[in-house]
């Protein structure tokens, strides 16, 4: 068993080492990234000053907390990005998912992998984002260990709930070749709904029972409501259950969903 | 146990068949139609370790949909494929760690990780020893002239260097069973002798198995004694190639240099001639009919010949005719 699990981890861990690299392929995005992250960052400060300057709370939130809460969602934007929809795409149209199947890994797990070593590899290159959200606009970072302990489980359980979310949607690429215009919808869908440009507690009620209805906020709004204290870590372990709930309902519907869509390829041939 | 066993395959392919227009692809929602198409129609066959199998056929045979059932990728619609004596598709992981996959137009690598890069990972993924994978790593490099590319980028190479890279990362994990679909598909003569020396030297020192298609015939001549050849989704041909020369290639060659023409040549019944210069003659001969010797000792008794030659059969002539029906007109007379 144990030899078994040293395996397994010397084979995904390969797997993950070699995400990093593939991301050192694009610096030119990197720096392209950085700039538009730059302004976007300024444009919502200056956005949200601008609307504190009628009111000094919105949905019980002071000018200081909406500020805490929207810089660090911008530090951690790596939380809500997936790539499979684009990856699936890509390896349908190039034909390579029958490579894939080729290989002695789990095909699943073998994304799950390369899905969290991005996340780490994005977190990495945020780090100038950080750097100025803390110089420029005075981010102050919170200090209680709880609070960041509750982020750091609720986001993992909210990056994987979306992960499965993502793989559910990825397998539509099977039957349509509009994987542009799919990416393009869930991009926009995410940028709204992850909660990254607004806090869930400014949101009417309507709209906040919508965003909880779907899983886009588990792995943005979510976490970072606890490490902005926003959320208190009291209310942590319910939190984890409801995100282990996403979790299991979505890993297995994203199953179901594969072992359907796969038979395009292994069946009809691709 | 046999490398491969196939027994009775079959694959059918349903396309749908949509009328044109938007109301086309209306209609086709609510009264979907397909079309069959018959890809692979009942073909057995059994190939043993260390075999090496050019599997030939006019385009649209159905080799690659043969290739891709006997690797798992697809599953058939009916029939039984053994590889290993595992079910290829039902055994994905373990079948995977027998088996070298390559597909002449596509590649499997990772297009930005430099070549070493990918390699590394396969040997990872594959759990290839590091001491065992350092040395095949080395001798890879030196019979596929991998050195300079090792640092480069896939995204980067030729279409040479892109298959050589391929083949190093399909065979580093030393696969008991390799398919190689097109694996020479649009590479100059220097590196197909290259590919075809690294494949040889593979089955000679490994006992790989390979199972190989192609439409260069010198792919098969330097590398099979056993070709089968498939025809609209049914085996037409299977045996050593020597077999279908011996069957076909009814006319040979012969080419004498001489010191002068003659006139006229007295010829034993079936030889002609097909050329003649000042210096050269080139005959043509029915081997049902005469023989070499027979047919250079007419020439020379009558010409001053300086030299002469006797060309092999030629495998690509023959194959044409027998894509053109030569085997149907011999079943049939
Ligand atoms: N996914 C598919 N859906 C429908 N028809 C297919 C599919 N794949 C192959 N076919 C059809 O099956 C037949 C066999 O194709 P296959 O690719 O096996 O030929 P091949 O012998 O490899 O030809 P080539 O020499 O051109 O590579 C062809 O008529 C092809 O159009
Ligand atoms: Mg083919």
């Amino acid at each position: 068993m144990i030899s078994y699990l040293r395996r397994q981890a010397s084979i995904y861990g390969a797997i993950a080492a070699s995400v990093p690299k593939r991301f050192l392929a694009f610096e030119i995005w990197f720096w392209v990234g950085l700039v538009l992250g730059a302004i976007e960052m300024m444009i919502l400060v200056f956005f949200w000053r601008a609307v504190y300057g009628q009111t000094a709370t919105l949905g019980g939130l002071s000018l200081d907390q909406t500020l805490t809460y929207i810089l660090l969602a911008q530090v951690f934007a790596a939380l809500a990005d997936q790539d499979l929809i684009w990856e699936f795409g890509y390896n349908l149209r190039e034909g390579l998912i029958a490579h894939m199947l080729l290989r002695p890994v789990g095909f699943q797990t073998n994304y799950y992998v390369q899905a969290l070593a991005s996340l780490a590899t994005r977190m990495i290159m945020q780090l100038p984002m950080a750097l100025l959200a803390t110089a420029a606009f005075g981010l102050r970072w919170p200090t209680d260990l709880a609070a960041w302990g509750a982020f750091l489980v609720s986001a993992l359980l909210g990056y994987t709930a979306l992960f499965f979310f993502h793989w559910i949607l990825a397998c539509l690429t099977f039957y349509t070749t509009e994987v542009w215009g799919l990416g393009v919808l869930v991009y926009g869908l995410t940028r709204f709904f992850s909660g990254g440009l607004m806090p869930l507690a400014i949101m009417p009620v309507w709209l906040r029972t919508l965003v909880l209805a779907i899983p886009f906020a588990q792995s943005l709004a979510i976490p970072l409501n606890f490490l902005s204290g926003i959320t208190p870590v009291a209310e942590a372990p319910a939190t984890w259950l409801f995100q282990l709930a996403w979790v299991i309902g979505l890993g297995v519907v994203s199953q179901l969903f594969f072992r359907v869509a796969v038979r395009k390829v292994t069946v009809q041939g691709g | 146990m046999p490398a491969i066993e196939v027994e009775n395959l079959r694959k059918v392919f349903y396309i749908s068949k949509k009328d044109p227009g938007l109301a086309g692809a209306v209609k086709a929602l609510f009264r979907p139609r397909f079309d069959e198409k018959v890809a692979v129609d009942g073909i057995s066959l059994r190939v043993e370790p260390g075999e090496m199998v050019g599997y030939i056929g006019v385009n649209g045979a159905g080799k690659s949909t043969t290739i891709k059932m006997l690797t798992g990728v697809l599953v058939p619609t009916g029939g039984t494929v053994r590889v290993l004596g595992r079910d290829p598709h039902r055994d994905r992981v373990a079948n995977a760690r027998d088996v070298g996959v390559v597909f002449g137009q596509r590649s499997q690598m990772w297009w930005d990780l430099a070549l070493v890069e990918s390699l590394n990972l396969i040997a990872k993924i594959y759990e290839i020893p590091a001491a065992r994978y350092r040395e095949l790593l080395d001798e890879f490099a030196a019979t596929l002239e991998l050195n300079e590319l090792l640092s480069v980028p896939i995204r980067n190479m030729s279409l040479g260097q892109k298959m050589r890279a391929e083949l190093a990362a399909t065979l580093i994990h030393e696969p008991k069973v390799v398919y190689l679909d097109e694996p020479t598909i649009g590479l100059d003569l220097i590196v197909k002798e290259r590919i075809r020396d690294f494949i040889k030297e593979q089955n000679r020192t490994r006992g790989t198995t390979v199972i190989l298609t192609t439409h260069d015939l010198g792919d098969i001549e330097e590398l099979c004694q056993r070709v089968i050849i498939i025809d609209a989704g049914h085996i037409i041909f299977d045996g050593p190639i020597s077999t279908i020369k011996d069957r076909f290639g009814k006319y040979r060659e012969i080419t004498f240099e001489v010191a002068a023409g003659a006139a006229r040549l007295e010829l034993p019944a079936g030889a002609d001639v097909i050329a003649a210069e000042p210096r050269t003659l080139a005959l043509r001969f029915d081997r049902t009919q005469t023989t070499a010797s027979q047919v250079a000792a007419a020439v020379m008794s009558q010409v001053d010949v300086r030299d002469f030659s006797l060309a092999e059969p030629d495998l690509s002539a023959i194959v044409k005719q027998i894509y053109n029906g030569a085997l149907q007109e011999e079943a049939a007379a």
